[in-house]
């Protein structure tokens, strides 16, 4: 991701799909009836989400409606590591789910790697979960009595790929946690079990990573642990988008958008996120 | 996505929640065992009652005094006094088919007496060719003989049962018994023969020939019925018609007038017990069908109370990426592995169950692959009907509404 911008506005923003250059993304295995919806979206494209114009209206008549998202605009790039942050009940995780395709807005259209995923129906917006989303939640929501190894071979139950316990075991190996891929949730410290589930986040290879608030539940230690965790993430090229309320968290970003009764009031580079470790930049 | 894969979800997450599964079971096992219980009674009485009307013989008829009988009672009441010995004469003489008659009286209940021994017991006026329509024959002594008929002797030939009531393990042969305080010595032992179509037991019976019976029993000149046998391969319709039609010319009865006697086929004795015992069989398999339907409600309850519990395992599935579709299918296979399981335990258990009903209850139970078939279709049926409402309620949970905890 060399040619990468700093800024949010993107010069790719106006090539047609004829103008994108060809997939030179690996091989993958995507089943037949997928292909076509693959095929709309550029990989290379710096742009990966755009969101135009959203508003979400909870309720019905002129009196009972609650705005919970206000004509946002957003763009977010490849490869990025954003912050979304703001007081409980400013729309800032109605927006995560919008943009991770959990929730459809009132108003406005959101485009996902090239393709308006706005106007796909539900069993179009799972295929898009499962192949280009990961979620990460503040409840862990792991399946009780299910083993790691299981827990995180779920997503691949609803995708068509083959050898999902090897690539799920990977996947566990990839956050640490080789040697607990039999314990159940309930064997497992909090910091580990958001490791399994970051794990699950993963293991379908996603274009962008969402997290709600992973570190909500966690002590400080584990909390550092999942950061660092995340920060490696990105620094392997993944788009990862955290919501949370924490200052101190949002400062592992490098772009920190802050949410304010239903809108973004401001939106900001982090030229200086937290480093850990030397050699982290983006 | 992979149906293996989809049933694999349905199983481990069944496996998981063993408790919960259980108590959707045991409702689908109880019905199951029920029904394989009860249709393997009905199996059992209708083996039963093609023996009954075995005994009752294929090739014969038998013609009974007065019309309208309902399992071998006058619904009118009273003796009736229309048919007599010389109208089965007459039978035998006119109609082709007829091999041989038996006109035949008898007293339904009579104490018989021997010694300080006694039993209660239907006794038969009959003539010796009674052992030739009933293809019957005495294990021990004679059979009432054409002699004995001539003299009104006073003889008689019992069944086993009231040969083993009256004597035990002595020689009945050449005792004498009193049977309505008349003496008849014994001369033979009936072979046993079961129990008869309408359910009597055909071994407790005294016989005495028709003559004896009509001058010193009951002093009547009237019989009771009429027992025909017919050539093999003869058309019984077509008798009872020509038989019918002789006998309303002898009573002569006008046109409009009904029978004053009625007749009875091996297949209209069949088709009466049948009848009987079919809606005794049906009422059975209400029972059974209606604990099978409880057995269902619980299932479909279980399973909705369970979608309620499991809004953030849905939720997450469709985060994921389970498609509504998936969801709907995974909760339609756990009801149908649960029923289904369920019904396999419960024909186990209703084929222990019929055994025990055959061995210990005497009734007699056929279990067969209708049964099992039966079993396994229906707790399918269930499984569909009870996980159809469940799995749809699943299947439209809003992702990111579900995921709120």
């Amino acid at each position: 991701m060399e040619e990468k911008m700093n800024t949010s506005a993107s010069m790719n923003r106006d090539h047609t799909a004829d103008e994108r250059a060809r997939d030179k993304h690996a091989p993958d295995d995507h089943a037949l009836d997928e292909k076509e919806l693959l095929n709309q979206s550029d990989p290379q494209s710096e742009l990966l989400i755009e969101a135009k114009n959203i508003s979400k209206i909870y309720g019905k008549g002129d009196d009972a409606t609650v705005k919970a998202l206000d004509d946002v605009s957003l763009e977010i790039e490849r490869g990025e590591f954003i912050a979304i942050m703001g007081a409980s009940g400013s729309g800032k995780s109605t927006l995560m789910n919008i943009l991770g395709c959990l929730d459809r807005p009132t108003r406005g259209s959101l485009f996902l790697d090239g393709q308006e995923v706005s106007t796909l129906n539900d069993e179009e917006l799972a295929a898009i979960r499962n192949k280009k989303i990961g979620f990460v939640f503040q409840t862990f929501h792991l399946l009780a009595r299910t083993n790691a190894l299981e827990n995180v071979e779920l997503p691949l139950l609803y995708s068509d790929r083959s050898h999902i316990t090897e690539l799920a075991r990977e996947a566990l190996k990839s956050v640490g946690l080789s040697d607990r891929m039999y314990h159940l949730p309930n064997e497992l410290s909090g910091g580990q079990q958001q490791r399994v589930a970051i794990a699950r986040a993963l293991v379908n290879d996603p274009e962008i990573v969402f997290a709600d608030e992973p570190t909500g539940n966690l002590d400080s230690r584990s909390s550092l642990e999942i950061m660092l965790l995340l920060q490696k993430l990105h620094k392997e090229e993944r788009t990862i988008v955290l919501v949370t309320h924490e200052e101190d968290i949002a400062r592992y970003a490098g772009r920190i958008i802050q949410v304010a009764d239903g809108k973004i009031v401001r939106d900001t580079m982090n030229s200086e996120p937290v480093q850990p470790e030397p050699g982290g930049n983006k | 996505m992979k149906t293996g894969r989809l049933i694999k979800i349905a199983f481990t997450g069944l496996g998981r929640n063993r408790m919960r599964s259980f108590l959707m079971m045991i409702g689908v096992v109880i019905g199951i065992t029920a029904l394989t219980m009860v249709v393997a009674a009905a199996l059992g009485a209708q083996e039963r009652i093609v023996d009954r009307v075995k005994q009752f013989g294929y090739e014969t008829l038998m013609v009974r005094a007065g019309g309208d009988l309902t399992m071998g009672t006058h619904t009118g009441g009273g003796e009736v006094i229309t048919l007599k010995i010389e109208d089965a004469q007459a039978i035998k003489r006119d109609i082709d088919s007829v091999i041989e008659v038996a006109p035949f009286n008898r007293i339904g209940r009579e104490d018989a007496v021997y010694s300080n021994r006694s039993v209660q017991t239907p006794l038969f006026g009959v003539p010796p060719e009674w052992s030739t329509v009933w293809n019957w024959n005495v294990i021990r002594g004679d059979f009432i003989s054409r002699n004995d008929m001539e003299r009104m002797a006073r003889v008689c030939v019992i069944g086993p049962t009231v040969q083993q009531e009256l004597f035990g393990e002595d020689d009945p042969l050449g005792e004498i018994i009193r049977v309505g305080n008349v003496p008849f010595e014994v001369i033979g032992v009936m072979e046993p023969r079961g129990i008869s179509a309408g359910g009597g037991d055909m071994d407790n019976r005294v016989f005495i020939p028709l003559s004896t019976f009509k001058r010193r029993v009951a002093n009547v000149d009237h019989i009771y019925g009429i027992r025909i046998l017919l050539g093999s391969d003869q058309d019984a319709d077509q008798a009872v018609t020509d038989i019918t039609a002789l006998l309303r010319e002898r009573h002569r009865l006008a046109l409009g007038v009904t029978d004053d006697f009625s007749i009875r086929s091996a297949e209209e004795v069949q088709a009466m017990v049948e009848g009987m015992l079919g809606t005794f069989n049906l009422f059975l398999i209400l029972v059974a069908g209606i604990s099978l339907i409880a057995g269902g409600v619980v299932v479909a309850n279980i399973m909705l109370i369970s979608v309620n519990e499991r809004r953030r395992e849905i939720g997450l599935r469709k985060a994921v990426g389970a498609r509504s579709r998936d969801i709907t299918v995974q909760f339609l296979f756990e009801a149908m592995a649960v029923t289904f399981t369920g019904g396999v335990m419960g024909m186990i258990l209703g084929g222990v169950g019929s055994a025990l009903l055959e061995t210990l209850a005497q009734t007699p139970t056929t279990v067969s692959w209708e049964i099992v078939m039966v079993g396994v279709v229906f707790s399918i049926l269930v499984g569909i009907l009870a996980g159809l409402q469940p799995a749809r309620r699943a299947a439209v949970l809003q992702p990111v509404d579900s995921l709120k905890s």
